[in-house]
């Protein structure tokens, strides 16, 4: 195995693979950056020119460009509060905060850090899980796959404010979410359900324009009512103070950032649960870091381990989709779907034979992933403090040009206005909810996790009949959902418990 | 007599000009050609279109552009109504979406704005027909073991209105197979895998998605439907099992589409030689040697049916009588 | 304002779930379980909520979200408010009725030009880059379908 991870190494160095690569990360880097621009449409739209290229040429360039876009687009989500691709959208709820505040310098440093440390563990899982990668992916089944996603859903209590009314609106934006998921038609009966005979609700709700509304639509507003730039009227000073900074914190709250990385890995690694769930439950799981009642209320506010779990959440996801993707020929997202289509057109085979005999290959694909990121992420660094400092352009060059990049980015998911309505009708709703002291995370949290709740259920029933519930992975996995559900109530005693001894 | 010399030399060039002009008719010469495809980048019907999109201009007069643009929803009857409708009948809009629209034309399906026998049959790219494939390790090696052998067989499906429930749907409910469906899976490679784990014992789907599954022997195919691809016509014919003439000609009205694998029209009211020189065109560049070396890489088997034989399929689909179509909507909806 | 929009979530809550409820009760029940389930404890939720707003209408609590900011007075905050739905509005019409690239190069230089009181030459050269780009990369590119807007087909532009 030693030598296949030396000679997966040479293969990436080789100068065409290499440069191939570089104009891989070149793409994915805007690709990543614009939120008109989608990583999966892109991917696809690259796959033809791949067909002339060797196959590691081939995998350093799409690999190369799929790895960038988690990264540049957390830059999109911090800078501008918009999400630039949809799974980068959790990063805005503290690192937008902390551009605000005039530390966006900060943010980006923390989330670039994060990235890199997440697409490094993705990386090492996807090379150290490959004697284990099979029997792994298979003791997950669609119970334990249900129950994951029930473990999804309580993060949803982390995720709420504290104390009773806090836990009511945060459970009640979980429901709406749960309950906007079941638009579209079913897979069990093939009832068209809440589409009132539209063709464009046939398929349901697209989750980009609704995280693009719900996200940018609020911020934009506030930016219109301050008449400032994004970084308000904070002191010129702490924006440079920036990235360094933000490095430091990546390993002040090491253990954090591991931690993170872990739990995208693993959500990446199981097929079917979707890209956008990893950031959230990694979000979750920062704001379980909480050591007192001020810090839990400071997430959302410009907290960085905000922006260190899901910046390292993202880019950990893709090392692990890639896992099912090589070892089962089964796409663990919807990018590594193209990817997949990409490896047959480069004449490789996905399957067991990939952990074998093609060993040499799939660790240069591992590599590719840490190359590209480390990559990307010095170059990011270089313009980092020119970035940041688009915070300080004024707010009326800016507000077009937003505007602009979100009506495309919702319009080209489809091709169709009714996103741009949808797109507003949820800026509207996250409007309120904002105003009204409501948390968002929940919301999407539901809607990501509500079709495959209720799939995955469906399934064990009617394989299983009630043994499912006896299996031992699902057993504690039941176990975790309880802990989770439980563990803000746990933190808020402690809590009160610390300050009672100190008092 | 020198007016005259200028006379007979206009005359000389408007002579000349006027053939030329006649056969520039059908010419594409400086214009693009939009292909709309009623799915999203990425899946089986674009990809088709994109290999398309590069390969026809060399094919067709004057070397235009031609561009892919994505229409998705509502299963590509957005795209559909928009070729129908929208698109002006200038030849510079094709069209490529659903095989199965048809069978939602039949069962008036609400939203369907568009009549498949009035749009201006391009033709088919490609025969896309349905198996049935069993896990390898399972006792059955041929549908014959299926039927005798007492066990439920579980099949994993995704839902109503594709084939990996439909097919087998008709297997057990016309064919009284054993069958237990299980719906719901997020997509046909999920299915894979759960076949893998021995959470499902089978799938039905399109050979060409299960080919890779085929030939790394996770599973086998034991039946099929009717159309025919290379490497499956020994299989047995599900249509031949049938126990009577209606059940037969419900499995075959559900079939029926698949022989139009990748249905592409262009806007009704399409002028005939448009309609002839578009036909021409994509009947080369599917033989065309670089498009056939690109397409057997991505493992997708592209074979060209004229319009005409698309439209008699098509007609021959929509004139069902009404207790076959009532029979067929009982168990069939239309869906993804 | 936070009380406010407190109440017309919950009270909206509650109308769109009772609804959904209802109508899922039609369905075959494999398709009407999740809705239904899901649906009934939403309402009484919100029906708390709601009830709970209008006996405590001081109470907050805090989400982990950003909030909008205080700093302004009330009355600059909603007319500014107000303006900034009436653009976005506005833009989703102009796309509407213009199509989408016109739209983008009115929108910016309008915005830049009145909204912002710059100047006629700033505003004309950021639009022309602005619009230069969304130009190249949406348009030339990925060759987005951008459908003629209203106006331009029933003047016969189009």
């Amino acid at each position: 195995m030693i030598d296949a991870l030396l000679e997966g190494l040479l293969l990436v160095l080789q100068w065409k693979a290499f440069a191939f690569m570089l104009l891989g990360i070149g793409i994915g880097f805007w690709v990543g950056l614009l939120p008109g621009l989608g990583g999966i449409t892109t991917l696809a739209l690259m796959l033809p020119f791949v067909y002339a290229m060797q196959p590691v040429e081939g995998f350093a360039f799409l690999l190369g460009m799929h790895s960038v876009v988690a990264t540049t687009g957390d830059i999109t989500s911090v800078l501008f509060g918009i999400p630039g691709e949809g799974t980068t959208a959790a990063t805005i709820l503290d690192g937008h905060a902390m551009a605000k505040k005039g530390e966006a310098g900060r943010a980006l440093g923390a989330a670039l850090a994060s990235s890199l440390v997440g697409a490094l563990v993705g990386a090492a899982a996807l090379a150290l899980a490959i004697p284990v990668v099979r029997p792994l992916v298979l003791a997950f089944g669609s119970p334990e796959l249900f129950m994951i996603a029930i473990v999804g859903i309580a993060f949803i209590a982390s995720l709420s404010a504290q104390g009773g009314r806090g836990m009511l609106r945060g459970f009640l934006a979980g429901g709406v979410g749960l309950l906007v998921a079941t638009v579209g038609q079913d897979p069990q009966a093939g009832v068209s359900r809440f589409t009132f005979d539209s063709l464009y609700l046939w398929s349901g709700l697209d989750l980009v324009p609704v995280l693009i509304g719900i996200f940018a639509i609020p911020e934009i507003i506030d930016l219109v009512v301050r008449g400032t730039s994004i970084a308000g009227d904070m002191p010129k000073g702490r924006l440079n103070q920036g990235a360094l900074e933000g490095v430091k914190d990546t390993f002040r709250h090491f253990w954090l950032t591991i931690r993170c990385s872990l739990i995208g890995t693993f959500i990446g690694i199981m097929p079917g649960l979707g890209g956008a769930v990893a950031q959230w439950l990694a979000y979750g799981h920062a704001t379980q870091s909480a050591r007192s009642a001020e810090e839990r209320q400071g997430f959302g506010r410009g907290d960085v381990r905000g922006v260190l779990g899901p910046g390292a959440a993202n880019n950990s996801k893709e090392g692990g989709a890639l896992i099912p993707t090589v070892a089962f020929g089964v796409p663990g997202s919807s990018s590594m779907a193209i990817l997949l289509g990409g490896f047959f057109l480069l004449g490789l085979v996905p399957g067991p034979d990939m952990l074998t005999t093609h060993l040499a290959v799939t660790f240069s694909m591992v590599w590719t992933i840490v190359v590209a990121n480390i990559i990307t992420v010095v170059v990011c660094f270089l313009f980092l403090n020119h970035l940041a400092r688009l915070t300080l352009v004024r707010g009326h060059f800016l507000i077009p040009v937003i505007l602009v990049l979100i009506f495309i980015g919702s319009y080209s998911s489809n091709n169709h206005y009714g996103d741009l309505l949808l797109m507003l009708t949820f800026g509207a709703l996250g409007y309120l909810m904002v105003a009204g002291g409501w948390p968002r995370a929940p919301f999407v949290l539901g809607l990501v996790l509500g079709k495959i709740a209720e799939n995955y259920l469906y399934i064990s029933v009617a394989r299983y009949e009630a043994d499912w519930l006896y299996r031992p992975i699902v057993l504690v996995l039941i176990a975790l959902a309880i802990a989770v559900m439980l563990y803000p109530l746990i933190q808020a005693r402690r809590i009160r418990s610390r300050s009672v001894k100190h008092a | 007599m020198k007016s005259k010399l200028v006379f007979m030399g206009a005359f000389a060039a408007v002579a000349v000009a006027l053939p030329v002009g006649a056969v520039q008719s059908a010419s594409f010469e400086g214009k693009t050609i939009t292909i709309v495809c009623g799915f999203k980048a990425g899946g089986g019907y674009d990809r088709t279109a994109r290999i398309l999109a590069r390969h026809l201009p060399k094919y067709l007069p004057g070397n235009p552009n031609v561009i892919v643009q994505n229409m998705p929803g509502a299963n590509s009857i957005i795209a559909a109504n928009h070729v129908y409708n929208v698109a002006k009948p200038d030849g510079l809009t094709i069209g490529t979406f659903n095989r199965n629209l048809v069978l939602a034309q039949l069962t008036n399906v609400s939203g369907v704005k568009f009549d498949q026998t009035k749009f201006a049959w391009v033709g088919s790219a490609a025969s896309e027909s349905t198996v049935l494939a069993i896990r390898s390790d399972l006792p059955y090696k041929n549908f014959d073991d299926l039927k005798k052998s007492g066990k439920t067989l579980v099949i994993g499906a995704t839902g109503p209105g594709a084939n990996t429930y439909d097919f087998p749907l008709l297997l057990k409910e016309l064919l009284g197979v054993d069958l237990k469906i299980v719906s719901g899976y997020s997509s046909s490679a999920d299915i894979m895998l759960a076949i893998e784990r021995k959470e499902v014992d089978a799938r039905a789907g399109s050979y060409s998605s299960l080919r890779p599954f085929i030939d790394r022997k996770l599973v086998h195919p034991v039946i099929r439907a009717r159309a025919i691809e290379s490497g499956i016509e020994q299989l047995p014919v599900d249509e031949s099992f049938a126990p009577t003439p209606r059940a037969r000609a419900v499995m075959a009205l559900r079939s029926a589409p698949e022989v139009v694998g990748r249905p592409y029209v262009m806007a009704p009211g399409t002028p005939d030689d448009v309609v002839k020189t578009m036909r021409e065109a994509f009947s080369k560049a599917l033989k065309d040697p670089e498009l056939v070396a690109e397409a057997t890489k991505a493992k997708m088997e592209l074979e060209f049916m004229p319009g005409d034989e698309v439209l008699k399929i098509v007609k021959e689909v929509l004139s069902q009588p009404k207790d076959i179509v009532d029979e067929f909507a009982k168990y069939i909806k239309f869906g993804e | 304002m936070h009380s406010k929009a407190s109440l017309i979530l919950g009270a909206g809550i509650m109308l769109l779930s009772g609804a959904a409820v209802i109508i899922a009760m039609d369905w075959p029940w494999k398709a009407a379980l999740f809705p239904i389930v899901i649906g009934i404890p939403v309402f009484c939720m919100a029906t708390a909520e709601v009830i709970w707003g209008l006996l405590d209408p001081a109470a907050r609590s805090e989400a982990m979200d950003f909030q909008l900011s205080a700093q302004l007075p009330q009355k600059i905050a909603t007319r500014r408010t107000l303006l900034a739905v009436a653009w976005m509005l506005g833009f989703l019409a102009a796309i509407v009725l213009l199509g989408f690239p016109l739209t983008v190069a009115l929108l910016v230089f309008v915005f830049v030009k009145f909204q912002g009181r710059e100047g006629w030459v700033t505003s004309g050269i950021f639009t022309i880059v602005v619009w230069a780009f969304f130009y190249a990369i949406f348009d030339r590119l990925l060759h987005l379908p951008f459908p003629a807007g209203w106006i331009q087909t029933w003047v016969g532009l189009a």
